[in-house]
């Protein structure tokens, strides 16, 4: 399977909205794999070179578990990951998702309130260091809590822009909020 | 302002506060509600009733008010109609009116319904409307539509902005009267997460209009300052402003908190209203109690108001509703209305009680203050014109009423006992229980985690609601894991009650004359629930809907139990077995801006772009929507209408080469070793076999045997391969797919990924496609040898990886390059580029269905209907013979799936070379006498092709049996004959596909 190693566009952080509140910024794009496998993964935690996270909301190295079978795997050497995995014998699927998604970088003192805005998750019992998949205003997304005060969400490209809209208000209602 | 009591209620006599109420400027006080500025002054009178546009003034001082609803105006677009004026808070420059008035609220021509109200009974509309039936139409229907309605409603676009929030909590306290306040104390400081809410603009409940009681040694109002100061500092939210409208699944409560109504400036970037979605381990529903009015003669009067509501508005107001006022009650509580008018220097004309016997302490403190008692009386009438001036009462000794009295008067202060609020727990599907003693339904069981605490289950008094409210949210926090007793009140100054609840109140003149109100808002009187009864009427559900009882916006708030004990003594049942309405959400009324929250405007709705959509819109595109895809219809250029631009974009793809964004067509990668086997069985066609580097049409059916969706499948790998799915059925697709491999097969080693948006998809058609493309693609020769018609590889396009097929939905040579989606625009633009020396056309969707219904392609959804099977859209080669089994297989050897005659999917050619209408019903025999027998019908027709004539497909009874045949399509001003043809009606060799043998 051919990777895709660079992109043209999205090199640059683009700081959508920034309040007093809290600042959205879109990241650079960074090379994204979906696996999928099930059963003793040692021979995957061998190839990847650590051990895949095996609680859902778990992040390892960038590695994300979402689901029972399912994980997200960040990188900057798409290539090389796949190459690794190619050997396995453990039944499993890895398909480049690196083009399909881009991120938002959620940062601030409300950072947590504005993701109430659009996530009927418990925004506040999500521990620091974790990944979850869930909803943002109706439109799928999976959420990583970095620090008490820093997320990223993953959005699919064509809904990107209505879940940045919302962002962008939330961040100007929170920040009036404040005042 | 002479109604105004110094030293008394709440407002902030440091601010005045000026707004117009019919254009006339009226002066409050910060804290005032538009209701209570009015009565300051004086003026009841705030509107006209709903069907006899009878004058009335509030009859309450909360959110039930069924009355008083105004027309409320903060700015341009700022208005809204049937504002309660008991809720609505001043503002600097608020504009009000009142309702349902004509020419003016003083003088209404429509009073006269009020004269002849004997023709507006229960059920007039649909007895009085019948006939003639022509008249329905022309006169009746616009008649009512312009009378019915209260209110205005607005016209201008709505500037606010409106917002919404999730919100998880550990206790949810709905109403922060004494119960709901005891109960926040009992739950704060343990580590949880509190919230308490309540629908006015401050909290404290009933304790804001019993400022007499005394709580553990403390003055009421200081010890809610000081609860409240207690609760903030231990950390739990306390919302004002705040109505919980709606107990849903799972303790999910929603709530709509009114933000800036109350502000005279509304700062930037500030919602108007927010809706909260909560989600509560525990909920404690401490809503209190609503007053129920009396139903007599008259009790519509306006100064004619519940007794609590006066204190309410005495107390927390300083404003005195009357300075003659009589009361009329039959419950205790009213007795203390008087007293504390009577100390803000009324003169009590009377307290009148139903009851022969009051409590002795009752009886003496009226004697102390002078106030004249009548006992074991009934009132029979008021009189006055926009405002009450006299009470007419009889004494009724057993059965018997006396003769009237008249008690002059500049307000009646009423009570007929308390309703306990159950609305949200009623939501919950709550069971409730009749109590007999206290003649009303009280809270039994619910399945949601729940417990409801005070005047909510019948408790009378502020000591008993707040203990209550301790040992309720106690019960709660048990749930929790939190074990401490609860903690205790005592209270002095109190004033504990009871009372003894009737029907329409007994009168010495006749029942039928009566205008004896159950439903303020909707004019439904006693007298017409017992006419809906002697109708036939049994259940309530049947009464409500009859009479409207209970049906306007205040949802029956005073109306219910009333409507419910007249309901019951007419059908000589008991209540419970005659049965309660259901409570619906939202509790009060909500705006719908409230309901809209963020979702207006751009933000209406997601609408997906694909990464290409910003160059079809520099270029002109006309977009049109595909599920929640926004796509490009066709490109106009200067002076081009639809057909116009869409012939030329038919012809310029089949003359050359056109280019496509099929960038939205679902993707989905299937991986695993089992990847092979999976595929197969979900398809109708066989992909066992299919190599490596080869594509597939694939049918998708369900159980049921019918075309479910379609795509093109290619094979990357041995265990990899790459289906499509229409734009539309991506996502149902994919969870079709998931369902089966879950429930079905989990044997199965194989594993979904949707890759819909990882790919930009560019489709390249036409005789030169091949031409254009192979200077990009170096790795590969494009042609029938090394890649012919339904290939597929992996090589770089343009210097980038991607996927490319050799796949057509034109009939001609075609290609989709697939490349990493933010690659798209870049790889479009260079095909672009360099199809300018074959004159390259972008097409739209309008082009594509052209060209691919020249071609006899079917797009799902468009020509099948859910109930067409692959044999009938003539696709039987798609169904694999020889396979095992796949989804649907049983189903197409249904007896009625394999029968003759059924619809087929067939061309059509009209005889007068007309175009059809899409949907257009087919009949055989043009002359048969109607209704005719219908055969079919047409899925779709085009005129801008590149056959020369119009071109249609439909689905005909046994239609490919009838080749050749002639059909009729009856219009409404002629029929056109058509004759059944093939469905393909280009090249049905196939020979434009082949590389080298096109022009």
């Amino acid at each position: 399977m051919n990777a895709l190693t660079s992109f043209p566009q999205g090199q640059e952080p683009e700081t959508l909205v920034s309040t007093a509140a809290v600042t959205v910024t879109q990241v650079p794009h960074r090379a994204r794999l979906s696996l999928r496998a099930r059963g003793d993964l040692a021979p995957l935690d061998r190839a990847l070179g650590f051990a895949l996270p095996r609680g859902i909301g778990g992040v390892t190295l960038g590695t994300a578990c979402l689901g029972p079978d399912e994980w997200i795997i960040l990188t900057d050497d798409a290539a090389a990951v796949m190459t690794a995995c190619a050997e396995v014998s453990l039944p499993h699927s890895l398909v480049d998702v690196s083009g399909r998604e881009i991120t938002f970088e959620i940062e601030g003192p409300r950072a947590s309130e504005l993701l109430t805005l659009g996530c009927p998750r418990d925004i506040d019992a999500i521990p620091d260091g974790t990944a979850r998949r869930t909803v943002f205003d109706g439109v799928t997304v999976t959420l990583w809590r970095d620090t008490a005060e820093r997320f990223r969400i993953d959005v699919w490209n064509s809904f990107a822009p209505h879940v940045a809209h919302l962002l962008a208000s939330g961040a100007r209602e929170l920040a009036a909020e404040m005042a | 302002m002479s109604y105004r009591i110094p030293e008394r209620g709440r407002v902030d006599r440091s601010q005045p506060i000026r707004f117009t109420f019919d254009g006339r400027e009226v002066t409050g006080f910060r804290g005032d509600t538009v209701a209570s500025a009015l009565l300051a002054e004086g003026n009841h009178l705030m509107g006209r009733s709903f069907k006899y546009h009878r004058p009335r003034g509030p009859v309450a001082a909360g959110s039930e008010e069924p009355n008083a609803l105004i027309g409320t105006r903060r700015g341009k677009g700022q208005f809204e109609p049937n504002t309660r004026a008991t809720m609505q808070e001043l503002r600097h420059g608020l504009q009000t009116t009142s309702q349902n008035k004509y020419p003016s609220l003083k003088f209404d021509v429509g009073a006269v319904n009020d004269a002849a109200y004997m023709l507006f009974s229960a059920g007039f509309y649909y007895k009085t409307f019948m006939w003639p039936k022509n008249f329905w139409h022309k006169v009746y229907e616009p008649f009512i539509r312009a009378a019915a309605g209260l209110g205005v409603s607005p016209t201008e676009e709505d500037p606010d902005i409106y917002a919404s929030r999730n919100m998880h909590c550990d206790v949810l306290i709905v109403g922060a009267g004494p119960a709901g306040l005891a109960a926040a104390r009992q739950a704060a400081g343990k580590g949880l997460k509190v919230v308490l809410v309540d629908e006015h603009a401050e909290a404290g409940g009933t304790l804001l209009s019993e400022p007499q009681a005394v709580i553990d040694g403390a003055p009421a109002w200081d010890w809610l300052a000081a609860t409240l100061a207690d609760l903030k500092a231990a950390g739990v939210k306390i919302m004002t402003r705040t109505t919980a409208i709606g107990y849903y699944h799972e303790n999910l409560i929603g709530m709509v908190e009114r933000l800036t109504d109350h502000l005279d400036e509304v700062p930037a970037d500030t919602p108007r209203e927010r809706m909260w979605r909560v989600r509560a381990k525990q909920v404690v529903l401490a809503q209190g109690a609503l007053e129920k009015p009396l139903v007599f003669h008259g009790n519509d009067r306006p100064g004619v108001m519940l007794a609590g509501s006066a204190q309410t508005f005495l107390n927390r107001f300083g404003v005195l509703v009357g300075k003659r006022p009589v009361v009329m009650t039959s419950h205790d509580s009213a007795w203390y209305a008087a007293f504390d008018l009577a100390g803000a220097g009324a003169q009590v004309q009377a307290i009148v009680d139903t009851r022969g016997e009051v409590r002795d302490d009752l009886l003496a403190q009226a004697k102390a203050l002078n106030i004249p008692v009548k006992l074991g009386h009934t009132a029979t009438a008021t009189s006055g014109r926009l405002r009450v001036s006299s009470l007419r009462v009889n004494k009724v000794t057993g059965a018997t009423v006396g003769a009237g009295e008249e008690i002059k008067c500049d307000a009646v202060l009423m009570s007929g006992g308390w309703t306990p609020s159950l609305h949200l727990f009623s939501h919950t599907k709550g069971k409730l229980a009749w109590d007999d003693d206290l003649t009303t339904f009280l809270p039994s069981d619910t399945p949601e985690d729940c417990v409801i605490a005070g005047a909510g289950r019948g408790l009378w008094g502020v000591e008993a609601a707040l203990r209550d409210g301790a040992a309720q949210a106690q019960a709660a926090l048990e749930a929790l894991g939190q074990t401490e007793a609860a903690q205790g009140y005592s209270v002095t100054e109190d004033r504990p009650g009871t009372g003894v609840t009737h029907k329409e109140l007994p009168t010495d003149r006749s029942p039928g004359k009566a205008k004896a109100f159950v439903d303020y808002q909707n004019d439904v009187t006693a007298k017409d629930l017992r006419l809906a009864v002697r109708e036939g009427m049994r259940s309530i559900e049947h009464v409500k809907r009859y009479t409207t009882n209970g049906m306007a916006t205040d949802q029956g708030k005073m109306s219910n139990i009333n409507g419910l004990n007249i309901a019951a003594d007419a059908l000589g049942k008991k209540q419970p077995q005659v049965g309660l309405t259901t409570f619906r959400p939202p509790y009060t009324p909500t705006t719908f801006g409230a309901f809209a929250g963020y979702h207006r405007g751009s933000h209406f709705e997601v609408t997906r772009k694909t990464q290409i959509d910003a160059w079809a819109e520099e270029n002109g595109a006309v977009y049109e929507p595909v599920g929640q895809w926004r796509r490009a219809r066709y490109f106009p250029k200067a002076g081009e209408d639809m057909d116009t631009a869409v012939t030329r974009e038919c012809a310029a793809t089949r003359a050359s080469v056109g280019i496509f964004d099929a960038s939205t067509l679902g993707k989905i990668e299937v991986v695993g070793p089992d990847a092979a086997e999976f595929v197969n069985r979900m398809y109708t066609n066989p992909f066992l076999k299919l190599g490596v580097g080869k594509c597939r049409y694939g049918l998708l059916c369900g159980d049921d045997g019918f075309i479910r969706d379609d795509g093109v499948i290619g094979r990357i790998a041995e265990d990899r391969f790459h289906v499509t799915t229409t734009t539309g059925g991506a996502a149902r697709v994919l969870n079709m797919m998931e369902d089966y491999l879950q429930t079905e097969w989990p044997d199965l080693d194989v594993w979904l990924t949707s890759v819909t948006e990882q790919w930009s998809t560019i489709a390249l058609n036409g005789p030169n496609a091949a031409k254009l493309l192979q200077p990009f693609v170096p790795d590969l020769e494009l042609t029938e040898e090394t890649f012919p018609h339904m290939s597929c590889a992996e090589v770089n396009v343009a210097g980038t990886p991607a996927r490319l097929w050799r796949v057509s939905f034109t009939g001609e040579i075609g290609f989709e390059v697939n490349v990493p989606a933010p690659l798209g625009r870049q790889l479009w633009e260079t095909l672009w580029q360099a199809g300018q020396q074959y004159d390259i056309c972008a097409y739209g969707t309008e082009t594509m269905h052209v060209l691919r219904a020249e071609k006899g392609y079917i797009i799902v959804g468009q020509d099948t209907d859910g109930t067409v099977t692959p044999f009938d859209a003539g696709m039987g080669w798609a169904v694999g013979k020889k396979k095992a089994d796949f989804v649907g297989m049983r189903g197409m050897a249904r007896p009625d799936l394999v029968a003759s005659g059924r619809r087929q999917l067939v061309g059509l050619l009209t005889e007068d070379g007309s175009k059809l209408e899409e949907g257009a019903q087919i009949v055989l025999d043009p002359n048969q006498p109607i209704p005719m027998k219908m055969v079919g019908f047409v899925t779709s027709s085009y005129d801008q092709g590149t056959v020369g004539r119009p071109i249609a497909l439909a689905l005909i009874e046994g239609g490919q049996d009838r080749m050749g045949e002639t059909v009729h399509v009856p219009m409404p001003h002629r029929t056109i004959a058509a004759k059944v043809v093939s469905a393909v009606f280009v090249d049905p060799e196939n020979s434009r596909l082949k590389i080298g043998a096109a022009a």
